[in-house]
């Protein structure tokens, strides 16, 4: 009885200890499979942020956020830019490192896309002169961005 | 003869503030990737989505990071920099306003490779300091390459790294900027 008890600890131990070390170097996972948040156009994301900045940054930053837009410049680096021609608001998205650095070979300029990724930032538009950054329209960041498959 | 004047002083002004606009070069897809070398462990993230700004001219010069851009192999690394390391709730961006110091030594109408000195204020963490770095201005059918390396500590910036985790995360991190920049038309 007394072995059975202590090979029971023993095995809850060793049990313990690999989900403790899975949860440790956990691997990210591909973000652009996982069910989004939110689906959203560029256009929209960006006119949320506008509007109300304070709350779109609750709706949706961190959240997985599938976005649709016109494929506007694609650095080869590794992001796309989603956005119309003539306006300076824009939607940048990332591409995952790991799983969809190269998705920007799928994509032409001029054409349409959707894209999926976690929303991490916003950046307004500045209009002080003394500001360099000033006049650039409103960003929003998505990272670990990849072309979404919609069957 | 005044009205003349005027209209020549006139003309010159609008010229100057023309050339102004056409001097800006942007990039809103920047890449910023920092390394930590440590006993344990080594760290990398990266950043594909930041903005930057060079005014060709006078050789000013701004980023403005995505804090919560950096992506990480590790999904609790990536929680431990955004929660505990950099506070990106707290902080959301990182931001550098600066110089090329030796900017008059940048011919931008031709094509060629400069090294440059960089010099200007970091904040990252809600913390502003000085600092100086190597870096190269690429110039390349209209557009501008800027890029560096340096290496910052992050104590510095208030980044305190717990001791448990001292032999995973170097005090001392290697950055590393990669900039594609292109003509702003506003």
């Amino acid at each position: 009885m007394k072995r059975k008890i202590i090979l029971g600890v023993l095995l809850f131990i060793v049990a313990a200890a690999i989900v403790g070390y899975a949860i440790v170097f956990k691997s990210r996972g591909d973000i652009v499979q996982d069910k989004p948040d939110a689906a959203i156009t560029a256009k929209a994301l960006i006119t949320a942020f506008e509007k109300d900045t304070a709350i779109a940054s609750k709706q949706y930053i961190e959240k997985v956020v599938e976005v649709s837009g016109n494929v506007k410049k694609i650095d080869t680096a590794g992001a796309v830019v989603l956005g119309e021609e003539g306006s300076l608001s824009e939607v940048v998205v990332a591409l995952d490192k790991k799983y969809h650095a190269k998705d920007y070979e799928k994509l032409k300029a001029g054409s349409s896309t959707v894209l999926q990724g976690i929303c991490s930032g916003y950046q307004a538009s500045s209009n002080d002169p003394n500001d360099l950054l000033s006049g650039l329209g409103t960003t929003v960041q998505l990272r670990s961005g990849g072309v979404k498959n919609k069957d | 003869m005044f009205r003349k004047n005027l209209i020549v002083l006139s003309g010159l002004v609008l010229f100057a503030t023309a050339t102004n606009a056409q001097d800006r070069y942007f990039t809103k897809t920047g890449q910023i990737d920092f390394f930590s070398k440590a006993a344990l462990e080594d760290i990398a993230a990266k950043n594909n989505a930041v903005t930057a700004v060079l005014d060709t001219k006078s050789g000013a010069m701004q980023f403005s990071v995505p804090m919560k851009g950096f992506e990480f192999e590790k999904k609790l690394m990536q929680e431990h920099f955004n929660e505990n390391y950099v506070e990106s709730d707290k902080y959301p961006k990182g931001d550098f306003k600066g110089i090329v110091a030796n900017n008059a030594a940048v011919n931008y109408a031709k094509d060629g490779t400069y090294s440059v000195t960089v010099k200007g204020r970091l904040t990252i963490h809600g913390v502003t300091r000085d600092v100086e770095a190597p870096g190269t201005i690429k110039v390349n059918n209209g557009k501008v390459d800027a890029a560096s390396t340096f290496n910052i500590k992050l104590s510095d910036y208030n980044i305190s790294i717990p001791a448990v985790v001292k032999d995973k995360i170097s005090n001392s991190i290697k950055i590393n900027v990669d900039t594609r920049l292109e003509p702003f038309k506003g």
